[in-house]
């Protein structure tokens, strides 16, 4: 379903499917090997175990988790006793602890900042004894960007506490999505024929004896390994250093390339330019504030040339897609100047990068608790890609048809509305006879109040008709409106509370 | 009745399995011989010459290709069953003749194979009545009565010619259940069945099912999911169509046009004004232009069809049995009037209603004996959808699937007698660069909105060409660029390339 990966990665259109494309063959580096690893640090001494439960809330039933789940994985460590680690580690997790080397000493600890979209968390001690475990320790220092063909050594550690050392030779650099679906970052692409070892997960990669990155995927079958690139650590912990985290920032805008040459002349294109062609521009972004239009044709960027398929010439690493040039050179707050032709006539347009604003279906909600209310039996959430990626791997056929136009169309629903809210499920009560079969309705109004989100859902059930009804309104059906008896519902509640509901809503 | 938005709902149709067309080499393979009892000596004998009614219907078909519409499609046959009922009329079902090119009938005992045609087909209700080229050596034979509507747990025959062996085949069962149900042939309707727990097979498709001597069935689907259950065609619905095509026409099933929702829950019925024990069920739906449009209202409660009380699940009794209220309208016929009791905002009202097919509903049914419609213009395949596209395509796109889906519902019919989709781009120099429009609908071509395929063929191939052919499609911002100047040349060679005879085939 290419249009919803659209809406989900505004950055990214038609980047990363030829990956390979980007990959350099020459003239890279050439002492490369010369500079190899001089390690002042050791494995043991630099590397820290990460023991994590992580537990998710159940899509059915919001007031549940799921059943906890555990994972192992190395990270680096840093001064000032903080480890570096993957957001994928620390995400959803209810109890995170720190294990040195030779697995002699325990440490909880606790989340300083993660980024979803980054794919990296710092954590640090949460009580216990911290000088003693970091005794004898060293942390690691962040070196500066590899070339290609760099070699790189991957960290390991055995059960036994042995190193174990795997060197990689830099390939490629790109443009990746880690974690957070849709988000791309820069990327190492290195190749190495690595081992199964424990807690093999988010590996400090090191590179003339300082930190590179973290490997964040292993391909046995091609030997790929995927490291994140030192720029983004090093803006990740910038942004950490006071302590809001403000994230990365984004344009938000979604594009199309201009290969096609029948596109390029209808464009009116000339062929020393390349150009990314416009198609969306999300409400309260970067881009909108701006100025950017529907149509415009990006062809610089910071006075780098845009090619045709989105790329330009990065000094260090060669064709890069564009987006890296707002997300990982830039921080939230920064300008950016953009050379647009809009009509065929060239335009100067400066924008000021900032997070994306609010939307309707959010495009990840880790670490958040589903909102809910429970009314009688009916069982009301806020639509998110979670709830509909719960429907599984083939999520984009399976889940209700109504919802998935949500996603892939949610300008259509945002007027008056912060979230949709809609019905997930009925538990069978007296209060919802007759209506144990429906679901996935959109709600639009509740006792005659729109509904924009759970708060104003549960306020609208608290003035039910004078009739002793409380009268709910769908946004298709049908039915269109359905009645719930106030007094019955209220038992009702009660009732599923006494059976083990926690609580009858969540805001 | 018409089920128009059943694709989203769990379709019990999914698991509905047509018992013919039976392929022979295919069906011999899925269903292999288990040892079978001796057969207990027959009790309520059809007479044996009547076996000679029982025809076996040979049928050769070319089954269209929705994939590659320009195609002929592909050559096929089956085996099903069909009876006498008249003279030179052989009732079978639709399925069993849908797509034939060649009918052939032969009767029990008898090697010589007739050549037959369809007079009567009727897609919705799986039936159609087939003639002979020469009736001549048909006359001794006794043509079979039709019955009424069977009692539960009372025992009936299945005679046919399913898989397993080429002569007649008789099983025996009782009647399990009396309902209202899905018609897989169509894929859209539904309308009165019988289960019984008789062995029905590939093959048995449109033969009689037997009671005391009459006909009370004709037997015509299985349930894939479970054992002993087959399903039949009982009178009533034989009995319609028959009588429909008396003036030698088949007009379709009428239908009310509306969703009801059952009235179950109190505090609904408080809401209008229910007693416990009153009737009637919440018309929660009315199709737009449909009969009853601007005869019901949303929110109305319809308590009575022509006198019969309707009750809280929308079921009525006709003959002792409670059956779906559908079931009085799936009695009557295109321009039949009938009355409907209703409550509106308290008030007691009589409304009538003249019932008539709806045409926009048939975006859902399966279509047979058509030839696909498209267009081609540059290498880009256009097709409108129906269900046959939408089965052999099986889209994903959003937005198509909500077409589809609401195309009756919300009126998109009105505006929109086609939704065309851009099904193919058959690579040449022109359409190098456009893939990620595949298997999206067509919202506009060089500024028009797309309405039909025929004006999409229209505006896509106008007297004068355009600098550039501008293709909207829904939800791509970017549109498909095709320069004029190269257009003509570019589908000719396409054709020429991927050997497409007929570049476009736009008449219903």
């Amino acid at each position: 379903m290419k249009f919803l990966t659209v809406i989900i990665a505004l950055f990214v259109i038609a980047s990363c499917c030829d990956k390979k494309s980007c990959a350099i063959s020459s003239g890279q580096s050439p002492d490369a090997a010369a500079e190899s690893t001089a390690p002042a640090l050791s494995v043991e001494t630099s590397v820290i175990r990460i023991n994590t439960t992580l537990q998710r809330w159940s899509a059915a039933q919001p007031w549940d988790k799921s059943p906890p789940k555990k994972r192992r994985a190395l990270g680096a460590l840093l001064s000032g006793n903080r480890v570096l680690t993957t957001a994928e580690m620390a995400t959803d997790v209810t109890y995170i602890e720190l294990e040195n080397a030779d697995s002699t000493r325990t440490l909880p600890a606790k989340v300083v900042a993660i980024d979803y979209e980054a794919n990296l968390a710092l954590l640090e001690p949460d009580n216990g004894d911290t000088e003693g475990f970091f005794k004898g320790l060293k942390p690691l220092t962040l070196g500066g960007p590899a070339k290609i063909g760099d070699e790189v050594d991957v960290w390991q550690l055995e059960d036994n506490g042995m190193p174990l050392v795997t060197q990689a030779t830099i390939q490629s650099v790109d443009i990746v999505s880690s974690f957070a679906e849709g988000h791309y970052f820069l990327t190492y692409e290195a190749k190495g024929s690595m081992q199964s070892a424990t807690s093999s997960f988010t590996l400090p990669v090191i590179r003339n004896g300082k930190l590179l990155g973290l490997l964040t995927s292993y391909s046995s079958k091609d030997q790929i390994i995927d490291v994140m690139a030192p720029e983004i650590i090093a803006a990740f912990l910038a942004d950490t250093a006071d302590n809001e985290y403000a994230g990365f920032p984004s344009l938000g805008i979604a594009i199309s390339s201009t290969v096609d040459p029948n596109f390029r002349a209808w464009l009116k294109l000339s062929d020393d330019v390349g150009g990314l062609y416009v198609t969306r521009i999300r409400k309260n972004s970067a881009a909108e504030k701006a100025g950017i239009e529907k149509g415009d044709v990006i062809i610089k960027i910071d006075d780098q040339d845009i090619g045709r398929r989105g790329y330009y010439s990065d000094a260090n690493y060669g064709r890069i897609f564009w987006s890296h040039l707002i997300r990982g050179t830039h921080k939230v707050g920064d300008t950016i100047k953009l050379t647009v032709l809009r009509k065929g006539e060239e335009k100067q347009i400066t924008a000021t990068l900032a997070r994306p604003g609010k939307r309707l279906i959010a495009s990840h909600t880790f670490d958040q608790a589903p909102r809910y209310l429970v009314k009688g039996g009916f069982i009301f959430q806020e639509l998110t890609a979670t709830y509909l990626k719960a429907f599984g791997t083939d999520w984009e056929s399976k889940a209700p048809l109504n919802l998935l136009d949500v996603i892939s169309s949610p300008e259509d629903y945002e007027e008056g509305r912060n979230k949709l809210v809609f019905l997930s499920a009925t538990i069978p009560t007296p209060a919802t006879t007759g209506y144990e079969r429906l679901r996935n309705f959109i709600i639009n109004q509740v006792n005659g109040q729109p509904i924009a989100d759970i708060p104003s859902l549960i306020k609208a059930f608290q003035t039910p008709g004078p009739d002793g009804l409380h009268t709910i309104e769908f946004a298709h059906g049908p039915p269109k409106t359905i009645f719930l008896d106030a007094t019955a519902s209220d038992f009702v509640d009660s009732e599923l509370l006494k059976r083990g509901i926690p609580a009858l809503s969540r805001e | 009745m018409i089920k128009p938005s059943s694709l989203i709902r769990p379709p019990i149709h999914a698991a509905l399995a047509l018992l013919a067309p039976l392929t022979t080499a295919s069906a011999q393979q899925n269903n292999p011989l288990a040892p079978l009892a001796p057969l207990a000596p027959r009790t309520t004998a059809l007479a044996q010459g009547n076996y000679g009614s029982i025809v076996r219907i040979e049928a050769a078909t070319q089954v269209p290709n929705y994939k590659e519409p320009w195609k002929a499609g592909r050559f096929s046959g089956g085996i099903g069953t069909g009876f006498l009922i008249g003279s030179n009329r052989f009732l079978t079902n639709a399925h069993v003749v849908s797509n034939a090119r060649r009918l052939l009938i032969t009767v029990h005992g008898s090697p010589r194979k007739h050549p037959a045609k369809i007079i009567h087909i009727a897609h919705d209700c799986d039936l159609a009545l087939l003639e002979v080229d020469d009736f001549t050596p048909f006359l001794g034979l006794k043509p079979l009565q039709i019955g009424s509507v069977p009692k539960l747990e009372s025992q009936v025959r299945v005679i046919g010619y399913p898989v397993g062996g080429d002569r007649i085949s008789v099983t025996r069962g009782v009647v399990s259940r009396i309902d209202f149900s899905s018609y897989s042939h169509s894929r859209s309707d539904q309308h009165l069945v019988v289960q019984i727990d008789a062995a029905i097979n590939p093959g048995n498709s449109g033969g009689p099912v037997i009671q005391n001597d009459k006909v009370i069935g004709v037997a015509f689907q299985g349930l894939r999911s479970a054992d002993n259950t087959g399903y039949m065609i009982p009178t009533p619905v034989v009995n319609r169509f028959l009588k429909d095509i008396e003036d030698g026409h088949y007009d379709q099933y009428v239908d009310l046009g509306i969703a009801s929702f059952p009235m179950f829950n109190p505090a609904m019925r408080k809401k209008f004004g229910l007693g416990q024990n009153s009737p009637g069920v919440l018309v929660a739906s009315v199709t737009p232009d449909g009969p009853c449009d601007g005869v019901l209202e949303n929110n109305d409660i319809l308590t009575a069809i022509n006198g019969n009380a309707v009750d809280a699940a929308g079921n009525i009794l006709i003959d002792g049995e409670k059956v779906n209220m559908n079931e009085i309208v799936e009695r009557k016929f295109s321009g039949d009037t009938i009355q409907l009791s209703i409550i509106r905002e308290g008030k007691a009202l009589t409304r009538s209603c003249t019932l008539k097919p709806f045409p926009p509903s048939r975006m859902y049914a399966a279509q047979y004996d058509v030839k696909p419609r498209y267009t081609t213009f540059a290498g880009l395949v256009f097709q409108p959808l129906d269900r046959n596209l939408y089965a052999a395509h099986s889209f994903t796109n959003t937005r198509v699937r909500r077409l589809f889906a609401h195309y009756v519902d919300e009126a998109i019919f009105k505006e929109r007698q086609d939704i065309v989709i851009l099904t193919r781009v058959l690579a040449d120099p022109v359409n190098t660069h456009i893939n990620s429009h595949v298997g999206t609908a067509v919202e506009s071509i060089n500024g028009e909105k797309v309405t039909s395929l025929e004006q999409a063929h229209a505006l896509l191939h106008p007297e004068q060409a355009p600098e550039f052919f501008i293709i909207k499609c829904e939800g791509i911002e970017r549109p498909i660029v095709i320069p004029g100047n190269k257009a003509a040349e570019a589908s000719q060679r396409t054709q020429t390339n991927y050997g497409i005879a007929n570049p476009s085939h736009l008449t219903k």
